[in-house]
């Protein structure tokens, strides 16, 4: 018999190749291989990374019977899985009972996990063990809809580098602790938190991610952040606090992040930052900032305005710039467009800015003067894109016709006017 | 567009490194190319290999020419600094369109010469390969063996050995198996051995007169007879049917490899038996090369005593493994496992030990 046709491809391959092809698997295609032949009856067994998601369900009609299912498979794997455990990550709209759950996290703990990702159930939340508190090795943590309620006696994840915590309840005065008792820190997401006031210390972070309502977000020890993400929502006792609010909001969050690169916020980011804020001072300069997007700017807030140019005129190193308007027009009040001659800095020039972008652009006033006096304040302009909104159509070419004749400083640059897409 | 001159690359400037495969070619590649390799690279710079054609960079023992072909194709596109990311992916999606044995091979080339890259795109194209797929097509696919019996593939899975009681439970069982196993090969080799003797006897002189400088006829004798035991362990593996005939044995062993023209091995096969047959207190050494690790000599005393600790062993444990503990790699002999109350009992599940 010849051997060598029938020779076995891939058995014997080092095992850190087995490993590697079998995380790219589904889990329930890796563990299936397990009745291949006998060399490869515990291959499965010592991967690191476990994944449970959809593809691990079995059809069948009946819900509970699919959560039986996932439930059995999944503490079956633990149990007969061998070595450490590196990645868990548990993702599905069913929601296992709390016992279930419990046992998989103190299992885990005790394995050297270091990615933790639970995102379960669509609308109940599962209270987390504590257990989860002191699994040492953790660097990756991503927790959804989750009580979260840390024992007296937590040190911290010393070794935590990325926390997310998406709808996660957990006691205010602890989340500040939480995350300043995380050294490592460098990724922070909070997502649809409710009413909060935060203080954030984190020596290393680096990128920040913020989506909720909030009252008053303080980054006080952030001197490496690079990435900044915010989505900011508004109730009406949160625009009251505003309105009763001391202290500059913009001082207080970007106070004293020197490294920032990348600056990006969403709706009611650049109203926040407008309270409190003063015309005319630009204490701190971000010399490393290079793209600022924001989204849902009002043009017809001269304190939101500020806010931006503030922003654009303090980062000299600026390269790109992405706004986009709120479409809210009250259109009865005046336009003091005299700020554009008198009170702004004639003087100003943005040197690296190459690329401008403008979103649901309504043609309103200071819209124009912004454009105008971005275009006249360029020298290496490249691109001005302009989209307008689908709400003004008849306006257009006048306000084509409008722009094109503003001054450029820039030789290079173009003005384009593109149709947003629907 | 910048103004300056356009660079000139001159061909002879080139410098190239030698590289020798494991099946003895020799070629010579663009040295930028070849040190995208960090093995490659660690070795021209640690070692000076690669100089020239004679002081070439051996290269590890799973890449030959073809695959090497292979690698460096990869590391020739990819070491140009100015491509754009969307242009390695588009060569990487081509490069992989292989057939199953090139991935595999190219696998344990790359993994071989630290080639992470491409580890990682073979390994994604084989589980590609493997996904969706039913055991018997994977089977097909990757010219697996079809080795567990239907008990063993109905059977819930279950857990691994590793725990260091059962290692040690293992090791007091496969003690005991074994001496049984070389009482049976002694009933056995007696056999085959006077059927074979005569022949023997005069090979045995040719090989003797033959060899010239002893030591080193016998050093290769011996591992000839290691790759021997090695290989009749292996058939007693493979082979599916249970009797312990020695025609059966030494069908198999030469069904194995080694053939009937190759006069050395049968010699050494000899050698074996005779060894077998004179000196069974001698025994145990000489099968140390077994993948279990056992020294102690086995006499009568010696095996009630391990058949003692044994029972002790399981009662102590005291747990419910009817099937659990992995053993004979032979199913041939059926090892054995407790029930709860401590006697021994055979069963047929034989768990992978390797």
């Amino acid at each position: 018999m010849d051997t060598d046709s029938g020779r076995d491809l891939i058995s014997d391959l080092p095992q850190s190749i087995i490993e590697t092809i079998l995380i790219k698997l589904p889990l329930l295609d890796a563990v299936r291989t397990s009745v291949l032949s006998r060399k490869w009856r515990y291959k499965w067994a010592t991967i690191t990374e476990l994944v449970f998601n959809d593809t691990c369900l079995i059809p069948c009609q009946d819900k509970a019977i699919i959560s039986c299912n996932l439930v059995n498979f999944i503490t079956r794997c633990l149990f007969l899985h061998d070595g450490p455990i590196h990645k868990f990550e548990l993702n599905t709209s069913y929601s296992p009972t709390s016992p279930d759950l419990d046992q998989w996290l103190l299992f885990l703990s005790r394995k050297d996990i270091k990615e933790l990702i639970i995102d379960i159930g669509e609308d109940d939340w599962f209270r987390a063990p504590s257990c989860l508190f002191f699994c040492p090795k953790l660097t990756h943590l991503v927790l959804v809809r989750c009580e979260l309620n840390p024992p007296p006696n937590f040190k911290g994840f010393l070794s935590l580098k990325h926390l997310s915590l998406q709808q996660v309840i957990i006691p205010p005065h602890d989340i500040e602790g939480l995350i300043s008792s995380c050294p490592l820190l460098e990724s922070l997401t909070l997502s649809y938190f409710d009413s909060l006031e935060l203080t954030i210390r984190a020596p290393n972070l680096k990128y920040l991610n913020l989506e909720g309502e909030f009252k008053d977000i303080r980054l006080e020890n952030t001197p490496h952040l690079i990435g900044i993400s915010v989505a900011m929502y508004m109730t009406d006792d949160i625009a009251e606090h505003f309105e009763q609010s001391s202290g500059c909001n913009f001082d207080k969050f970007l106070g004293c992040v020197p490294r920032l690169e990348r600056l990006i916020g969403h709706i009611y980011f650049t109203k926040y930052l407008s309270i409190g804020n003063e015309q005319g001072s630009f204490p701190v300069m971000y010399q490393n900032l290079k793209f600022i997007e924001l989204y849902q700017v009002s043009f017809e807030d001269m304190k939101e305005l500020l806010v931006v140019l503030r922003l654009i005129v303090s980062s000299p190193n600026l390269e790109e710039l992405q706004i986009s308007s709120s479409s809210i027009t009250t259109t009865t009040d005046i336009y003091d467009l005299d700020f554009w001659e008198k009170d702004w800095p004639a003087d100003c020039t943005f040197g690296k800015l190459k690329i401008v972008q403008m979103s649901d652009f309504s043609g309103l006033p200071h819209e124009i003067a912004f454009i105008k006096f971005l275009l006249g304040h360029s020298p290496v302009l490249e691109q001005m894109i302009v989209a307008p909104t689908i709400y003004v159509t008849d306006k257009v070419v006048k306000m084509l016709i409008d722009l094109l004749t503003f001054r450029r400083a820039s030789p290079l640059a173009t003005v384009k006017f593109v149709q947003e897409p629907l | 567009m910048s103004g300056g001159p356009m660079a000139i690359v001159k061909p002879e400037m080139k410098s190239y490194i030698w590289l020798q495969t494991a099946d003895g070619s020799i070629q010579q590649v663009e040295q930028e190319v070849a040190m995208y390799c960090p093995v490659i690279c660690r070795e021209v710079a640690q070692n000076s290999t690669g100089s020239s054609k004679n002081n070439a960079v051996v290269l590890p023992e799973r890449v030959n020419a073809a695959v090497l072909g292979l690698i460096l194709d990869f590391c020739r596109f990819h070491q140009v600094a100015g491509r754009s990311n969307k242009e390695r992916k588009i060569f990487d999606e081509k490069y992989i369109r292989l057939d199953t044995q090139k991935l595999c091979e190219l696998a344990s080339a790359a993994d071989s010469l630290q080639l992470k890259p491409v580890v990682d795109l073979t390994s994604r194209a084989l589980a590609r390969v493997i996904e969706g797929k039913t055991p018997e097509e994977i089977r097909e696919t990757f010219h697996l063996p079809d080795d567990l019996t239907e008990e063993e593939k109905l059977e819930p899975l279950r857990n691994m050995t590793d725990d260091p009681r059962i290692r040690l439970l293992n090791r007091l069982y496969a003690k005991k198996r074994k001496e049984l196993n070389e009482r049976k090969k002694l009933k056995n080799v007696e056999v085959e051995e006077q059927q074979v003797v005569d022949e023997r006897s005069v090979d045995d002189l040719l090989s003797f007169i033959n060899g010239g400088d002893g030591d080193s006829k016998g050093v290769r004798e011996t591992k000839n007879k290691k790759k021997t035991r090695g290989r009749k362990e292996q058939a007693r593996n493979n082979s599916s049917n249970n009797e312990a005939g020695n025609c059966n044995k030494e069908s198999s062993c030469l069904a194995s490899g080694c053939l009937n023209s190759d006069i050395s091995d049968m010699s050494s096969l000899s050698r074996n038996s005779k060894l077998q047959n004179s000196a069974s207190a001698t025994f145990p050494s000489k099968l140390d090369f077994d993948d279990f690790d056992m020294d102690d000599e086995l006499d009568p005393v010696m095996q009630e005593k391990i058949d003692r600790e044994v029972e002790d062993f399981a009662r102590r444990l005291n747990c419910d493994w009817p099937e659990i503990l992995s053993l004979a790699p032979e199913r041939r002999l059926g090892p054995i496992s407790m029930n709860g109350n401590g006697s021994l009992k055979r069963c047929t599940a034989g768990v992978d030990r390797g």
